[in-house]
């Protein structure tokens, strides 16, 4: 069974000694609560939570899987449990509205539980993971009357929710949709369609699912434009002593689940809508605006799986390193009362735990960080300020569902790499993770499309407006710190591969307005360029702030922080040169050759 | 005959239009009209055209001064003034009666020689001449011009047998080289050209629209870009010129044309017409027309009116597919099945059919009636040039499939086009079934000939270096409205060490309809948003360098403006030894409206020239605090003559009326500056330093409290004060142009690294218009 202890020094490191959280979000209106203790606390909680609770089903929820019978499906044993104590226990309100029901605590806070629930149950978080979409969307886009009966339903986690959007014809292409809507005469609308590969789309977790729902009105538009959004709930509500309760069965029902890969105990499902009744979210023919609301959240919560897989298979590497004892240190025995030495001594095995280190904790600073933006968004008093942020968290959204999420898997397979054969077998749930992994590379939007996303939508934005928001606080970091000697070895690197991310940038853009495959071409080695740095300049944060606190530190932690920074410099971030080179080999090696020749 | 005076008898519209465009030729001009009854003054009806044409916007004088050359007068107690007069133009009512007792009232005091004109625009020559003597008939023509005189081209001139040849060629040629228009020879047909083509266009569309259900949002957002007609479409066009003017025009052609024309035969009244009439509902100048802006709200909705009900509701953009399809490829647009396709081939093939059907009666030659339509109603392309993007054998072809008439002239090009080149030469093709030349009046060069017999001496993909002949190169931009990028500059450094070496002067000049916007500001905005702030002072200086450069050169460098000469576009002017700029000129240093300054050379420039104004004032705070009202207001010229005032252009420069000749005198001034060229001496400023930016700071201040300069502005006018007067400096040291360039990339720098200049960059290039903060 794999380890996970939730890493809430680190957590705690990165929040307050990095990224100055109290300073930055305790002021903003309404969090004047989340103080470091109070944030503390809940970290603590919620690690105890996901340490005792969610760990433990991971595994015998992979073997185990969801079952369907007849348009019911069961999740696994123990999982409904685990939920009810974590409806309970609050934690599915813990950022929401307190007007209905919530915690309204920050986003980022929920960023770091997030992380923790991925790295103890990746397959359980999906399903107050598309709660929390549903809820957003809602909270965001309907009415009030929606909004008084559904989110206080959504926020105590008495309720679930899931998106559906993709169909059999249509995935990555919404335009396609076929799904219709037709208006009755009650206000409401017959929901008629199929969707496909919705998580959580049916399960006996709760009383009742709301499924928010992209469907085409009779007069719509074609195309992109012409697509609405739509709540549809499993039960009817039926208004009952002041409150609502599920009613009657609406046409909506679960016609399959499908068998996959991995996330094995997360329910994804063919759902088939019958003239659902379903009610209008946002205008007529606005779907997709709210969609994006929702997908961009959805996003960051897929690169923050990536994150927390990373962290529980580094984790699990680490103590099988240490404990698996092979062969001995090329530079002589390191423990020789001992037959063998730890394969820790070994350089290819310490590369492989660096690797994972030094990306999933300086992804976890640009994680958190991203998080308080999304809080700065929200509510700074300044509208600048409040846009600002908006805009970074705009343009670091693909970068972060895809580095992140391809992290994650190369950091599963360097576990199971470490773990050898062992790794391969289900019982040690190393492979597991590798499993597991793969979906995030795929859903919400796979990475090539996130680097389309990034390259061809962000980039050209208000003419990089929203680069901005990332470039120029990078410059004004170096152009701050470059001279501090003890900085140097971290500024002197970060600022080479920076000045060359400038360079690709505008090479890009203006290649981009003329021929829009160019660019393309460029897309994922761009979009990876780019998360590099914006670790790389995680990383450098993390040397000022441990540098900045220098003398204390009896258990190592500031020392190895250093060392895994220099790591990143030397041995992660020069990758960019490599990407440099090939971004600027342009479109022709992968278009030259015609098709018929594959 | 020399027109030396000018009479104009009509001070409405066009005749005060056209007084006013005469004054801007400096010209004197008598504008005369009744005597209103009950008036004060006898010359009222003069006087108050006078005074509402320096009211109007667009502006009908190129400079305010000009109104002086404009004579009030009146036809009872000023007839004589007609004897010193000439040419006389007449633009009373379009009334036979009105026009008779004029021509009649003023033939005894038209001095022998004078030409006499009619600007009508429905009377046929020859019954305006019906009953007058061979002396007046002699004298006498139609010369029809399009409103706003100042700023339409066209000029279509309509002469009969009995003109006197050596008269017609005298007011052609004043026309042409002095009023600049193009003017156009027509037959004495009912709307002679455009008008008859124009007015036929409108109607069809008009009808198609009602007929196939289009909205007027959908039938102008096909009808105006995508058909390469001007944004307003065909709706927008008739609120801006006037609904009432509708029935106006088509029962003037109903009455003169046959009833088997199409313009006669496609005719319908519309009670949606007829209705906004009734209500005042006449365009923008009553109470809205086929669009209006609703305030009721507070806020201003733009609505439109549906076509079938006459309700008004907000405006909704078009999804029409056909326009996005047809944006770049005709034939798509006409071939789109959804109602905007079958609309617009409903419209291309009857104004096609009709103009092909109507050479050689109204016109000579198709390149005639294809001008009128450019000049006139400022289409992209006229008919014939239209039918040609179409493939006139595919007109044809469908025209024939849909059983419908195929014109003469359409069925005799079979397979060729209207235009074809050929010898590096443009030729039509005539009524006649032979092509010829495409011939230019004298006085008349046009890049686009040269270009197409040859091949440039150097390119990049944003500018190119010609040889114009005579020892003389052409220095041309072709980016996207002529914006300077960093390719324009490395060709210009390349083109002046060339032009040293193998040719005796440079003129600047393109055929875009600006000469240039200025400086790539999405390029500019894209890098400082990155931050790759290295890159953008780079590119400062190299512009300053390239500046420097042509200042310097050992022969002429002649700008030839048209249009916008903004920014870096009139940094460029600037630093010309020479220019030769289109009257139609408007040029400025509008950098502050973006948040940054003049970057090559403009601050110091315009110091330069105020500082060598000789009737400026003495000190050394006069000729700065000049330059900085300019820079700091970003001030734009509304004409070469505004231009001149502001010292941007000299007195020794020179101005060119007609488009057309801009280069050919381009070229000349070139040559009469290269004998004997010395380049201009460096010029050492004494400029007041840090006691002269307090006194602008304070005035800065002054327009803050009075909530005349925002924010951002009081920003931007300190830079722009820190440059003028010279940085840290004062009057006992000179300051050298060096010394002014480095200044500029440093404060253009540090604007360009606030967020309010970005931000106002970024509303510059999404809307148009400057942000205000």
């Amino acid at each position: 069974m794999p380890v996970y202890t939730a890493p809430l020094d680190d957590m705690r490191f990165v929040l307050n000694d990095v990224l100055g959280y109290e300073s930055a979000v305790a002021g903003l209106e309404g969090y004047g609560e989340a103080t470091p203790d109070l944030v503390d606390a809940i970290l603590d909680e919620a690690a105890k939570f996901c340490e005792n609770e969610l760990l433990p089903l991971n595994l015998p929820g992979d073997a185990e899987g969801c079952t369907y019978e007849n348009g019911v499906v069961h999740t696994p044993e123990g999982f409904k449990e685990a939920y009810t104590l974590y409806a309970e226990g609050g934690w599915m309100g813990l950022t929401c509205d307190p007007e209905y029901g919530g915690q309204g605590l920050p986003k980022s806070i929920g960023f770091a539980i997030e992380e923790m629930i991925c790295s103890a149950n990746m397959a359980f978080g999906m399903y107050p993971g598309l709660s929390h979409g549903a809820y957003n969307a809602i909270e965001k886009w309907a009415g009030d009357g929606l909004k008084d009966l559904y989110l206080p339903k959504l926020a105590s986690g008495a309720w679930a929710g899931t998106m559906c959007l993709t169909e059999p014809q249509c995935g990555t292409d919404l335009g396609l949709i076929r799904t219709k809507a037709v208006p009755q005469a009650d206000g409401s609308h017959a929901i008629t369609g199929t969707k496909i590969f919705i998580s959580a789309g049916e399960h006996d977790l709760t009383g009742n699912i709301v499924h928010l729902v992209l469907a085409r009105l009779p007069d719509a538009p074609p195309g992109i434009r012409g697509i609405s959004l739509f709540v549809v709930p499993k039960f009817l509500p039926k208004a009952e002593n002041g409150g609502w309760t599920a009613g009657a069965r609406n046409g909506v029902r679960c016609g399959a689940i499908e068998h996959k890969m991995g996330i094995r105990a997360s329910a994804t499902c063919v759902m088939n809508f019958d003239d659902a009744a379903g009610w209008l979210v946002g205008a007529p023919h606005k779907g997709m605006r709210a969609m994006f609301s929702m997908m961009n959240a959805a996003r960051l919560g897929v690169g923050m799986q990536g994150l927390g897989l990373a962290e529980v298979a580094h984790q699990n590497a680490v103590a099988y390193a240490k404990d698996r004892a092979q062969g001995r240190a090329l530079s002589g025995a390191k423990y020789p009362d001992a037959p063998a030495d730890p394969i820790i001594v070994h350089p290819d095995v310490r590369r492989m735990l660096l690797r994972q280190r030094a990306m999933t904790e300086g992804a976890r600073a640009l994680a958190y960080w991203t998080g308080m933006q999304i809080d700065i968004a929200e509510r700074h008093e300044d509208e600048a300020v409040r846009r600002a942020a908006e805009d970074f968290v705009a343009v670091i959204t693909p970068v972060v569902k895809a580095l992140f999420t391809d992290h994650g898997f190369e950091a599963a397979n360097l576990a199971v790499q470490t773990y050898g054969g062992h790794g391969y077998i289900h019982e040690h749930g190393i492979e597991q993770f590798v499993r597991d992994a793969r979906i995030t590379q795929l859903y919400e939007g796979t990475n090539g499309i996130q680097a389309l996303d990034l390259i061809g939508r962000k980039m050209p934005e208000g003419g990089g407006r929203l680069l901005r928001r990332f470039f120029h606080p990078v410059q004004e970091f170096l152009f701050a710190h470059s001279a501090d000697p003890q900085m140097k070895e971290f500024c002197r690197p970060l600022m080479a591969a920076f000045g060359q991310l400038q360079q690709v940038t505008l090479l890009l853009a203006q290649k981009g307005l003329a021929d829009p495959e160019e660019s393309a071409a460029a897309a994922s080695e761009y979009l990876r360029f780019f998360g590099l740095v914006a670790v790389g300049w995680m990383w450098a944060r993390i040397a000022k702030a441990v540098l900045e606190k220098a003398g204390d530190d009896p258990a190592g932690f500031h020392a190895a922080k250093l060392d895994v920074a220099r790591f990143y410099m030397k041995k992660v971030l020069p990758e960019t040169a490599s990407l440099g080179l090939s971004i600027q080999a342009g479109k022709k090696p992968l278009m030259a050759m015609a098709d018929s020749a594959f | 005959m020399d027109i030396r005076k000018v009479a104009v008898i009509g001070s409405g519209m066009m005749g005060s239009g056209i007084a006013a465009q005469v004054a801007n030729a400096g010209v004197p001009v008598v504008l005369m009209d009744i005597v209103p009854e009950g008036a004060e003054s006898r010359n009222a009806l003069a006087e108050g055209a006078v005074a509402r044409l320096l009211k109007q916007d667009p502006a009908p004088f190129m400079h305010k001064h000009n109104a002086r050359l404009v004579e009030p007068a009146n036809l009872e107690d000023d007839l004589e003034k007609l004897g010193d007069c000439d040419w006389i133009v007449e633009a009373v009512l379009e009334d036979l009666a009105v026009k008779y007792t004029v021509y009649h009232k003023i033939n005894l005091f038209i001095k022998p020689g004078a030409a006499v004109t009619s600007n009508t625009s429905t009377i046929p020559l020859a019954k305006l001449l019906d009953g007058m003597d061979d002396a007046f008939a002699a004298r006498f023509f139609i010369t029809h011009f399009f409103n706003p005189p100042r700023y339409l081209r066209l000029l279509e001139i309509v002469s009969g047998p009995r003109t006197d040849p050596e008269t017609l060629g005298a007011v052609s040629r004043f026309c042409d080289v002095r009023l600049g228009k193009t003017v156009i020879a027509c037959n004495d047909t009912p709307g002679f050209l455009a008008n008859r083509i124009g007015g036929y266009w409108i109607q069809t569309a008009i009808n198609g629209a009602m007929d196939l259900g289009l909205t007027v949002e959908e039938a102008d957002a096909v009808g105006g870009r995508p058909m390469g007609v001007p944004r307003t479409g065909i709706f927008g066009l008739m609120d801006l010129v006037g609904i009432d003017l509708m029935p106006q025009v088509a029962a003037s052609m109903i009455a003169s044309l046959p009833a088997d024309d199409p313009y006669v035969r496609d005719f319908r009244e519309h009670d949606l017409v007829r209705r906004m009439i009734e209500t005042g509902h006449t365009g923008r100048k009553g109470k809205g027309g086929f669009y209006r802006l609703n305030r009721e709200s507070g806020e201003k909705v733009k609505e439109s009116i549906d076509l079938a009900t006459g309700d008004y509701a907000p405006s909704r953009r078009s999804e029409l597919e056909s326009a996005r399809a047809g944006a770049k490829d005709l034939r798509a647009l006409t071939e789109h099945p959804d109602r905007g396709g079958q609309w617009a081939w409903r419209v291309l093939s009857n104004v096609i059919g009709y103009s092909a059907a109507l050479v050689p009666e109204i016109a000579d030659s198709v390149a005639d009636v294809d001008a009128a339509m450019r000049l006139g109603y400022a289409w992209k392309r006229g008919p014939f040039e239209l039918a040609d993007r179409l493939g006139p054998a595919y007109v044809a072809g469908r025209l024939r499939d849909e059983g419908r008439d195929v014109p003469a002239l359409l069925d005799r090009v079979g397979d060729g086009t209207f235009y074809r080149v050929a010898d590096g030469r443009l030729q039509v093709f005539g009524a006649d079934g032979v092509y010829r030349p495409v011939e230019r009046p004298d006085g008349v060069l046009l890049l686009e000939d040269i270009k197409r017999a040859a091949e440039p001496i150097e390119r990049n993909g944003s500018a190119s270096l010609w040889d114009i002949g005579d020892g003389v190169a052409c220095f041309e931009v072709h980016t996207r409205m002529n914006a300077l990028d960093p390719d324009v500059v490395t060709l210009l450094q390349k083109s002046l060490k060339l032009v040293e070496k193998e040719f005796k002067a440079l003129v600047l000049y393109n055929e875009g309809a600006n000469f240039s916007v200025g400086a790539n500001l999405g390029l500019a905005l894209f890098a400082a948003n990155v931050g790759v702030w290295p890159m953008i002072e780079g590119m400062l200086e190299n512009g300053q360098k390239a500046m420097k450069a042509m200042k310097y050169a050992a022969f002429p460098v002649v700008a030839a403006p048209s249009g916008m000469a903004l920014g870096g576009g009139c940094e460029l002017l600037l630093h010309a030894a020479a220019v030769q700029a289109h009257a139609e000129t408007y040029a400025g240093l509008v950098e502050a409206g973006v948040g940054v300054l003049p970057g090559w050379g403009g601050c110091k420039e315009m110091l330069v020239r105020h500082t060598l104004d000789e009737k400026r004032p003495n000190g050394p705070l006069p000729p700065v605090a000049k330059a900085f009202e300019q820079i700091s207001m970003a001030a734009v010229a509304k004409s070469a003559q505004e231009a001149r005032d502001m010292h941007i252009l000299r007195e020794s420069d020179g101005i060119t009326m007609n488009r057309d000749r801009l280069l050919y005198e381009a070229k000349r001034k070139a040559l009469s500056l290269s004998d004997g060229y010395e380049k201009p001496e460096a010029v050492d400023l004494n400029l007041p330093g840090a006691n002269g930016k307090a006194a602008l700071d304070l005035a800065v201040e002054g327009f803050a409290l009075q909530g005349l300069a925002l924010p951002h502005d009081r920003v931007v006018a300190g830079e722009i004060a820190t440059v003028l007067t010279g940085g840290d400096t004062d009057v006992t040291e000179t300051v050298s142009e060096d010394r002014l360039f480095a200044l500029e990339r440093q404060s253009f720098m540090t604007l360009l690294k606030t967020e309010p200049t970005l931000a106002r960059i970024e509303h510059m290039l999404d809307t148009g218009k400057p942000l205000r903060n």
